[in-house]
């Protein structure tokens, strides 16, 4: 019985209640949510490596047997997706004890509790404890997006709870539906039932799946359901949209996961398997042209965060090895960097003073160089220039369609990669270059402020160097999702 | 392995200067220069192997997947450029030495150039397309920040950012044909597409393949119409412009001609669109140079001009001219980069490149003058010059062309028009500069000769111009050879570098060249007038960055217009997705909506409460505006729904539905008393019309739904829970054991979102100032003092009762109807009550309450609960039980469960009296406060 | 027959909701949503069929109704709960902040 496999969840949970006992010590809260965060890291890497040699860890809470009580289930791609959490909470936590954690009330609360939703949601087996742990995550990113306050905040926070709590309903809506027509809750019995059920069902089915595809769309920011993100991520107190960054994978991952697994894209999924590519691209060239359009730095990296969703979606819509395991290369990367940037660009307007992050003529930076490296390594693995992560993700991408039919996704995901190219070399001139005064009119970033978000960047370079391994991971766990049958057998067959 | 360390040096390489120039500005050029030197050494080795004949391979595996392996060759055209780079490389950085001014910062200069000159090698020496587009793009990336080495000039920042923009765009281009290339032949390496050309002429993807190529080359190496990077590049420093932008960057594109020609050429499309592109760059190039006034500039449209010569070369497409190519290659990359070099210098002297100002430098330098102006008669191919040598050979080749047929003889007329205005710019650069009288008010004056090692690296130059110029056998022959060789990728033809081939045609059309190019510069004056009549100033530059402005433009109008800010819409694509979700199968499907099971007769009393329901929720929206009574009608709805939980045998819903309603109720109210009472009537009578067909929609399809699966048969995994619930979960009500046993972390997790919306209100309603509304209503017990007495000893006798029945339906909640959720809100509806009729004041002099603690314990306890289990090695929530037998009570059970309960018991209690408490604060607050004012 | 009147009924809940929820106003919206949870709880309560006379109690011989259902209204009830709670304060909050209950936090610009 392999109990590590719920320290994820236990962790945050734990952690994050007991900073609620210690509100009055921020001290202390500080050090245990920086130490619960650190924690994570070797509990994922071991699971990880569990997971690594393609066994399935089945977690069977109350010792019930699914599907009747509620499994945890770790494959790669969980693994993957927890390990990507916890190096990127750490980082983006080591930001915030710079100060950003002080702007409001119980930010670590809410940090940890974030966490404990992200985990459980890469982590049960079981569609209506998913939709428990998707209300924990977007409970809690609704206290974040609103820590710090201000107008702006608020505007986009009202948007994003109204809009999160239709989803929610809508979740409940093809639940019950899927409930009704199959009769259970565990996705790996889903898988079973949804296959045999008689084709009077068909139509509940696929009503149930479309809509859960609605849902999840909204959390991954599909167009046409991606329309809350710039404003939120553009708006959130720094290391807040950081740590969103992976939020929307989250829907990246509940899709990818129902429609290799329940709806198969050749089975019961098959309207998804159609509507799916054409709208990641949509959805890229949308972000495409917003990058291209923003005039704020943060705002420009929430397109780019639209853009990378496009991006994984084309991969998985494809539907084959190739373009799974290019999204799953593609994700990591994505997501530590535009984390990275987002990071940087706070630190970037920190020091303009009242320019902020606008593409206005400001006042010379405190520390040009050093953050203008970290901007170049960010903007070159964001837009996707070699050699760097980025370029190797979309290179995968590319290579995974077959010419005769790549037209549309090779000139869509080239254009986005120029549009990125000019938005961001047109940033970089206006911030660092086309300065105006000579003297900074903030003082310098300490270390310990510009280490995360220096080491977000640098991943990609590690991405880069560490390239082969990943990919093979990433191809073994496409290879994984394309035969769901070892899941469901893994799943069903665990016997407490 | 030598291979490796020739590209690796130079990149790794690229860290030092920076690091060096500490300890001085020469130690950060000699770092360099040692740096270069060091490259050349282990390219050495291999020169000497390929120089007797056998091209050198390397391979290491990196990415197999990607097709990214490290594959590296060098054969003739490889070892040409690599000693093209690392040479002029070595030049240019002694020169860069003495040019870059005190101020500038020459550790960040050297190290740009050594991660350029890396990256250019890198280029030169791959075997593998995806592995070169990488180098490629490198190049394009370091050309960005050299460009923009004085990024305070504007011009700079602008004329990097065009460079990179045209260039990279190039290479995405590049990088898809490379990809279909690598797709045809099933390799990316360069040398089994080489082999291939048959099979890729032949293939249907032959053409997009053919463009896509093109377009990359086209740009890196300025052909219009890509021209216009150019000469807005000449913003760098003159060592750049000397090195990227003459001699070797923007000769990647013709490299890349040259590499691939075996592999491409051979086709109608490739004649025309090479041929064709080349011709049009050379002629218009040639004639724009003639009218620069700034010095670089003339040179930049030359540089163009010369670059189309080599693609139309390649274009010609015959053996000969590829040979003719690759020579004029080499001789151009000589004689323009010591030009651009002697530019520099009179740059560096006199302060300014206009050549209506620098005039007779001849006597201030003469040095210098003879320099130049030796270069400048190799650019316009004066015989014993090296530009001479492969001039002529371009021209025979165009001779020797009947592919046009009929009009053949355009090719040599043009290449003839093309060579007068080579010697006319040639011409105006040596007369204007150093003769044409005196120079007119200079910055600097009097300009004097640069120091003596600035002008070595020119003086070599001029050297090897004149060397190949005057024994072309004994020095250039066994490179261009080689080179031509590796280019055919087959045996050469024969062709000789004599310089006098007797009076042949093509002599005659060098003499034309000559004498009509200096007729046409003696002309210039009325030239230069008629030139601005008829060409009024085209500035390529203004343009795209007009066209830029307006995508962006562009870009953030359609961004706006699409995201508006408007919560009304996003809700609405929301909802309509969701429509189009669920109506496309029900409808479209072809499935019959309703399935085989009949359905049930339905009692008058059933009837009455789904129509109170739906009128309830009708008047909800009808009375939306009139907002008070709009929450009365909702709370109907709510009671009607807990009836029916009721009346489908549910009486935990029931329980539970009814005390949240309560609660909820009490919070609208609070909170309508900081809102308005009345809503505006605002929305447009379409829009409503719009929002209830939306409307309608989805409430139609939930309908159908709810339709469909009524009449459909229906299996489930249900009565496993009621046959374990007694012994598995030791408890008769199943869905209580459900929720603390079964699915108890489905529970968990819902007082974990529980306790999280009461952190988060909480911090919502930290130091939240609201205005108190005119009107006042629901809150009113809240405002002021009075305190109903009945109510209020009523509710402190009450309390005690309401928390006996909590803990009895706490106890109870097992076996029966009840449970830790239901008994919390009792308790905190009870203490709600208390808190109304006596106020804060009185209520909170009684419990020092602090609800965080109340909160955290919650959960903890249902955690530790659940992590109990793993005491005796069972998973997480492993619940267990037994019976027990007390004195007064009799029978009793006690299941960890229990415990588990426990914890969502506090969690509520916590939770509720957080919220109202402070929300009661809250009006407290404002009441003080306005009483205040 | 009865079937379809609880089918009609959560068509019109519905309905109400989802036009409430597309209102300008905060709390037209936040009553919306209201109205939406209670129809989404009936559905769900609903895919256990509607059974009559028989609460899932174990023990018994006679069939019960579907406890699951059940069980997971319970818990959306609650989250549903916490959930309407934050987006009521999130209103209050708003119209501190922007000064307005529109829901862009701006006075609609004609």
């Amino acid at each position: 019985m392999n109990h590590w496999i719920i320290a994820p969840l236990v962790l945050p949970l734990v952690a994050g209640m007991l900073s609620l006992l210690l509100v009055a010590r921020p001290g202390l809260q500080r050090a245990l949510s920086v130490g619960a965060t650190a924690g994570l890291l070797p509990v994922t890497l071991l699971l990880l490596c569990f997971a690594g040699n393609g066994e399935f860890g089945v977690y069977p809470l109350g010792n019930w047997p699914a599907p009747f009580g509620i499994v945890l289930v770790l494959d790669r791609l969980t693994a993957l997706m927890l390990l990507l959490t916890a190096v990127l909470a750490l980082l983006v936590l080591l930001h915030a004890v710079n100060g950003d954690d002080r702007r409001g009330r119980d930010f670590h609360v809410l940090f940890q509790l974030q966490l404990l939703g992200i985990n459980g949601a890469f982590l049960t087996g079981d569609l209506f404890n998913l939709f428990v742990f998707f209300e924990i995550l977007l409970i809690a990113s609704y206290g974040l997006a609103l820590h710090g306050g201000g107008a702006e905040r608020t505007r986009a926070s009202l948007h994003y709870v109204v809009l999160n709590l239709i989803g929610s309903a809508l979740f409940l809506i093809a639940v019950g539906t899927l409930y009704a027509a199959a009769g259970t809750l565990n996705m790996a019995d889903l898988a079973v039932k949804v296959a045999a059920a008689p084709p009077e069902n068909a139509g509940l089915l696929r009503a149930a799946a479309l809509l859960l595809l609605a849902v999840f769309g909204l959390k991954a920011a599909l167009l046409p359901l991606h329309l809350w993100l710039p404003a939120l991520y553009g708006h959130a107190t720094a290391p807040v949209a950081a740590l969103f960054a992976i939020m929307t994978k989250v829907g990246v991952y509940a899709i990818l996961r129902s429609y290799t697994l329940i709806f198969p894209a050749d089975g019961a999924g098959s309207d998804v398997g159609q509507w799916l590519l054409p709208l990641a691209l949509l959805t890229l060239a949308a972000g495409a042209v917003g990058v291209l359009g923003s005039q704020r730095l943060r705002v420009l990296v929430a397109y780019l965060v639209v853009v990378s969703v496009g991006t994984l979606l084309a991969g998985i819509g494809l539907f084959n090895s190739g373009g799974i395991g290019a999204a799953l290369y593609y994700l990591p990367h994505t997501t530590l960097v535009s984390a990275g940037l987002f990071l940087l660009a706070d630190l970037i307007a920190r020091q303009r003073g009242s320019h902020g992050d606008d593409f206005v003529l400001g006042p010379p930076l405190a520390q040009p160089t050093r953050l203008g490296v970290l901007f170049f390594l960010g903007a070159v693995a964001a837009a996707g220039l070699p050699p760097l992560s980025g370029f190797l993700g979309k290179l995968l991408l590319l290579q995974a369609v077959a010419p005769a039919q790549a037209g549309w996704l090779w000139s869509i995901v080239l254009i986005g990669s120029l549009a990125g190219l000019i938005a961001l070399s047109r940033a970089g001139s206006r911030i660092f270059w086309k300065t105006a005064g000579d003297r900074a009119v903030a003082g310098q970033a300490p270390l310990t402020h510009l280490a995360p978000a220096a080491v977000l960047l640098a991943m990609s370079i590690a991405m880069t160097v560490f390239a082969a391994p990943l990919i093979r991971y990433t191809e073994a766990t496409a290879a994984q999702l394309l035969a769901p049958q070892q899941y469901i057998n893994a799943v069903l067959g665990a016997q407490p | 392995m030598n291979l490796l360390f020739v590209i690796l040096l130079p990149l790794l390489g690229a860290l030092l200067p920076p690091l060096a120039i500490r300890f001085g500005r020469s130690a950060s050029a000699w770092t360099a220069a040692a740096i270069t030197l060091a490259a050349l050494l282990f390219a050495l080795e291999p020169l000497t192997t390929v120089f007797a004949g056998t091209p050198l391979e390397a391979h290491w595996a990196w990415l197999p997947q990607a097709g990214l392996d490290i594959h590296l060759r060098m054969d003739g055209l490889a070892a040409l450029f690599v000693l093209l780079i690392l040479g002029i490389g070595l030049l240019v950085i002694l020169y860069a030495r003495y040019y870059l001014a005190e101020r500038d910062p020459m550790g960040r200069f050297y190290g740009l150039l050594l991660l350029f000159m890396g990256a250019m090698l890198g280029i030169a020496l791959s075997d593998h397309l995806l592995q070169l587009l990488v180098f490629w793009e490198l190049t394009s990336l370091s050309s960005f920040l050299l460009i923009s080495y004085w990024h305070h000039r504007s011009d700079a920042r602008r004329g990097a950012r065009m460079a990179l923009a045209i260039t990279g765009a190039g290479g995405l281009a590049l990088l898809a044909g490379f990809l279909l290339l690598g797709h045809i032949v099933g390799s990316y390496r360069i040398v089994d597409v080489l082999d291939a050309g048959d099979l890729i002429r032949a293939h249907p993807l032959y053409l997009p393949t053919l463009l896509l190529i093109l377009l990359g080359a086209f740009t890196k190496s300025a052909q219009f119409p890509f021209h216009f990077w150019l000469p807005h590049a000449m913003a760098a420093p003159t060592p750049v412009s000397a090195y990227l932008h003459s001699a070797t960057m923007v000769k990647a594109g013709v490299f890349l001609l040259a590499r691939l020609y075996p592999a491409l050429s051979g086709t109608d499309p490739w004649f025309f669109l090479v041929g064709g592109i080349g011709l049009a760059t050379l002629l218009f190039a040639a004639y724009t140079a003639l009218f620069q006034h700034d010095l670089k500039g003339l040179l930049a449209y030359s540089t163009i001009s010369h670059l189309g010569l080599i693609t139309l070369l390649f274009g010609i497409d015959t053996p000969l001219a590829a040979v003719a190519g690759v020579f004029h290659i080499i001789n151009h990359a000589t004689f323009k980069a010591s030009l651009f070099m002697a530019a520099g210098i009179i740059d560096h002297e006199t302060g300014t490149r206009d050549m209506r100002l620098i005039n007779g430098l001849w006597k201030y330098m003469p040095h210098t003058a003879t320099l130049a102006m030796v270069a400048a008669s190799a650019m316009a191919g004066v015989p014993l010059l090296n530009g001479f040598l492969s001039k002529e050979m371009f021209f025979a080749e165009t001779l020797h062309l009947s592919a046009l047929g009929a009009l053949s003889w355009i090719l040599p007329a043009a290449a003839t028009l093309a060579g007068v205005f080579a010697v006319a710019y040639s011409a105006r650069f040596i007369h204007d500069v150093f003769f044409n009288g005196e120079p007119i008010d200079l910055p600097k004056y009097p300009p004097h000769e640069p120091p003596r090692y600035m002008k070595i690296p020119v003086e070599i130059l001029v050297t090897l111009c004149l060397l190949v110029g005057i024994l072309p056998a004994f020095t250039v022959a066994p490179l261009l050879d080689l080179a031509a060789g590796a280019v055919l990728h087959g045996p050469v033809p024969a062709y000789s570098l004599a310089i006098w081939h007797g009076f042949t045609l093509p002599f005659a059309m060098s003499l034309v060249a000559l004498t009509g190019g200096i007729a046409l510069y003696s002309q210039r004056h009325r030239l230069f007038a008629l030139h601005d009549r008829v060409f009024p100033e085209v500035d390529a530059r203004a343009l795209f960055w007009i066209a830029i402005e307006r995508v962006m433009d562009a870009a953030h109008a359609m961004t706006r217009a699409l995201e508006n800010g408007s919560q009304q819409r996003y809700a609405a694509l929301l909802l309509l997705a969701a429509l189009a979700a669920i109506a496309l199968p029900l409808l479209g499907g072809g499935v019959p909506l309703g399935g085989p099971v009949p359905a049930a007769p339905i009692d008058a009393l059933t009837l009455l409460g789904a129509l109170v329901m739906m009128a309830a929720a009708i008047l909800t929206v009808v009375w939306q505006r009139r907002r008070l009574v709009a929450v009365v009608a909702l709370s109907v709805v709510g009671l009607v729904v807990s009836l029916a939980f009721v009346r489908w045998s549910a009486p935990d819903l029931a329980l539970t539905q009814l005390s949240v309603e309560v609660v909820t109720i009490v919070l609208l109210l609070l909170a309508l008393y900081f809102l308005p009472q009345q809503g505006p009537a605002e929305s447009s009578p379409l829009r409503r019309g719009r929002d209830l067909l939306l409307a309608a929609g989805v409430g139609g399809g939930v309908g159908l739904l709810a339709w469909g699966m009524f009449t459909r048969p229906y299996a489930t995994i249900a009565n496993y829970y009621v046959e374990n619930s007694l012994s598995g979960g030791g408890g008769a009500n199943v869905v209580n054991v459900i929720l603390v046993d079964f699915r108890g972390f489905d529970t968990l997790g819902e007082i974990t979102v529980l306790a999280i919306a009461a952190i988060g209100i909480y911090a919502l309603l930290n130091n939240l100032r609201l205005d108190m509304p005119a009107t006042d209503a629901g809150g009113r017990p809240w405002s002021g003092e009075r305190y109903p007495l009945v109510l209020a000893q009523l509710t402190r006798f009450l309390l005690p009762l309401a928390l006996l029945v909590s803990v009895y339906l706490f106890l109870r909640g097992h076996n029966a109807p009840g449970g830790g959720f239901i008994a919390g809100l009792v308790t905190a509806v009870a203490l709600i009550l208390q808190y109304m009729a006596s106020g804060i004041d009185w209520t909170q002099q009684r419990w020092r309450l602090q609800y965080h603690p109340i909160i955290a314990a919650g959960v903890l306890i249902a955690a530790a609960t659940g992590a109990g289990s793993w005491l005796f090695d069972r998973p997480f929530l492993t619940s267990a039980f037994g019976h027990f037998h007390l004195p007064l009570a009799g029978e009793f059970e006690l299941a960890t469960a229990m415990l588990f309960d426990l914890g969502v018991y506090l969690t509520v209690v916590g939770v509720v009296m957080l919220i109202l408490a402070n929300l009661g604060k809250l009006t407290q607050r404002c009441a003080a406060c306005k009483e205040g004012e | 027959m009865m079937e379809a009147v609880a089918a009609l009924t959560l068509a019109v809940l519905v309905t109400c909701g989802v036009y409430l929820v597309l209102r300008a106003r905060t709390f037209p919206v936040v009553l919306g949503l209201s109205l939406l949870s209670y129809a989404v709880n009936l559905f769900l309560f609903f895919t256990g069929r509607l059974v009559t006379g028989a609460p899932p109690l174990a023990g018994g011989s006679a069939p019960v109704a579907d406890p699951i259902p059940q069980a997971l209204v319970l818990t959306a009830i609650v989250i549903g709960f916490g959930m309407t709670a934050f987006v009521v304060i999130l209103a209050l909050r708003a119209r501190g902040e922007l000064g307005s209950d529109h829901v862009d936090g701006r006075e609609e610009e004609r």
